[in-house]
């Protein structure tokens, strides 16, 4: 219980802090608004499919953007201000805390997620229809816990260096183009596959898509042939979950590791 | 319980790093070299050192931010590497200077954040906070962003937040460090309050009034080493057979200083400056025989020349220059 009530406060906090920096907006809402709002522009000739992929592409990449804002450039605001070390000194591990943090970073993709949505539909008329409500929730939620999870991952990693905003520049698109969140990854070159295969949010926006009924190339295509969109769809979700539950056990491994390496090392008060 | 509430056994921390790419450098720096101390239930015992002496490391090795390379150390009876979360629930950590606080939020909140982390109880929690803030002072300001906080304002909501979850054992980390004088009067009265609530405080810092005004035992560390450990009062006996000629005046430089440095007789020569005038510390086995030795050599605008008692800064400048 003491752990979730530090998870609980670290959400809170992060709320918070978040609320409290208007910059969030711009990588967090604008950025991926003004990337939706040129692929609709780009596709608006074209029918539902490829309407949709720019819609929920812009959704997952706001999505990600906070999730990668959570685990990267807040460990590195407590370098600067000083406070890592006053996070480290309490009795909590520190994967609670950032745990809670993400949690609330998830939340607020989801918000814009949604966002993108409405305005898509409400303002710019895209033509866009859900074939399966509950299907296409799930896959949503399933897909943003994924995020969470693998944001977790990299943030033990932020830990340990002084360049944590550099590192989370640098991940943001590579996700991007492997999880192939404007498109289906069937059409990035083969080699790419185990990497795309690697991420958890590529099985869950294909999930999102099927259930969204916009599949026709789906993630297996290419690979294991045409299946059907529920096989598929069930694929995706326990692919997604194994996943996630396998990040979250790497998070748990590496927080342990860089915990005493930080604290071996001594660089958590260098800014 | 133990009698000594913090007990360090040969305490050893190597820093390592390296330069360069291709052609990497490695660079060991020991910052604290077999240091070994206890402090006792109740007592505040200070530690003393210049820039880069290895106060600061000592406390992190202490407070579990940091690993030692080698030695031990206990508070309240756990190993600082073996339980590492036992020692975090009883410690309570006070930093100095303008870092260390989360600025675009309130002091309750960031106060409120620290005591569920520390896993104070729910039903105790805004009580809590809310003493910690009449303790020190803030209870005004609680509301308003740590951002619109003087300076003096941060050190006391870094008080508050150390002090927040009840520990029995606090390190203090020059708190007082950038304070004006009366901001450091009040830290001073609070870190007394504390000890008079039977708290235990290992307190560094620069500034030996302080650390004579407060600590019951100091230890002198230079160069990673303690080089002194004993009361104020007996550090002062170090330095019995010595007398101090004070010197005020315009232009006390280091030509000046080195000047004086070189005459027979003299141990240490230190200056401070107030304003464009400059008070010079001088040493002197027998102020009688060296007064107008020195004197004669100030090449420079006088002002007064007083003889006068050792003070605990003189007996510290006689150990951190090399004469223990």
């Amino acid at each position: 219980m003491p752990r979730l009530r530090a998870m609980k406060a670290a959400f809170e906090h992060q709320a918070r802090h978040f609320l409290s920096d208007p910059g969030w907006l711009i990588p967090n809402i604008i950025l991926p608004f003004i990337i939706t709002l040129v692929a609709l522009l780009l596709y608006g000739s074209s029918d539902g499919p490829v309407v949709m992929y720019a819609v929920l592409g812009g959704g997952m990449m706001g999505m990600w953007g906070n999730t990668l804002y959570a685990s990267g450039y807040s460990i590195q605001s407590e370098r600067w201000w000083g406070t890592l070390e006053s996070v480290l000194a309490v009795p909590t591990p520190l994967i609670w805390i950032i745990a809670g943090r993400t949690i609330w970073n998830a939340l607020i993709g989801v918000a814009n997620g949604l966002a993108i949505l409405a305005v898509a539909v409400f303002v710019l008329q895209a033509p866009i229809t859900v074939a399966d409500l509950p299907l296409f929730l799930l896959a949503f939620l399933m897909t943003l816990l994924s995020l969470a999870a693998l944001g977790l991952v990299f943030s033990s990693a932020f830990v340990l260096t002084r360049q944590a905003g550099v590192l989370t520049n640098g991940l943001e698109y590579p996700i991007y183009v492997a999880t192939g969140c404007m498109y289906p990854i069937a059409i990035l070159p083969f080699w790419t596959g185990p990497l795309s295969l690697s991420l958890a949010p590529s099985w869950g926006i294909d999930a999102i898509r099927i259930a969204a009924g916009y599949n026709p190339q789906g993630l297996w295509d290419g690979y294991l042939g045409v299946l059907d969109p529920m096989v598929a769809y069930a694929v995706d979700i326990i692919v997604v979950v194994v996943m996630a539950c396998a990040y979250l056990v790497i998070a748990f491994y590496l927080f342990g590791v860089v915990d005493r390496r930080a604290r071996i090392e001594g660089n958590l008060g260098r800014v | 319980m133990p009698e000594n509430v913090i007990e360090a056994q040969e305490l050893v921390r190597i820093y390592r790093s390296s330069t360069g790419f291709l052609r990497k450098k490695k660079k060991e720096t020991l910052a604290v070299n077999k240091v070994s101390f206890s402090v006792g239930r109740g007592e505040l015992f200070g530690v003393l050192g210049p820039n880069g002496a290895g106060k600061t490391t000592t406390i992190k090795m202490l407070t579990t931010l940091l690993t030692p390379s080698a030695g031990t150390a206990k508070v309240l009876g756990f190993d600082v590497t073996k339980d590492p979360v036992e020692v975090r629930k009883r410690i309570g950590l006070i930093l100095g200077g303008e870092r260390g606080l989360y600025y675009r939020v309130s002091g309750r909140q960031n106060l409120k954040y620290f005591a569920d982390l520390y896993g104070v109880p729910l039903q105790q929690r805004d009580r809590r906070i809310q003493d910690v803030l009449d303790m020190v002072g803030l209870s005004e300001k609680a509301d308003s962003k740590v951002e619109d906080y003087s300076r003096g304002m941060k050190q006391k909501l870094h008080i508050a937040k150390g002090i927040l979850h009840d520990p029995e054992v606090i390190f203090m980390d020059e708190p007082t460090i950038g304070l004006d004088p009366q901001a450091s009067r009040e830290t001073r009265k609070l870190t007394q309050d504390l000890i008079n609530q039977g708290k235990t405080i290992l307190l560094t810092t620069h500034y030996m009034f302080e650390a004579d005004e407060l600590c019951r035992r100091i230890a002198v560390i230079n160069n990673g080493k303690i080089v002194a450990m004993d009361t104020p009062q007996g550090l002062k006996g170090l330095v019995r057979d010595t007398a101090v000629i004070e010197v005020e005046g315009f232009g006390i430089d280091d030509k000046v200083m080195d000047r004086v440095r070189k005459l027979d007789g003299v141990r240490t020569v230190s200056a401070t400056a107030s304003e464009s005038k400059q008070v010079m510390r001088v040493q002197v086995c027998d102020a009688g025989e060296l007064l107008s030795p020195v004197t004669k050599a100030l090449d420079c605008k006088v002002i007064d020349v007083r003889v006068k008692e050792p003070t605990l800064e003189d007996a510290y400048l006689w150990l951190v220059e090399g004469h223990a």
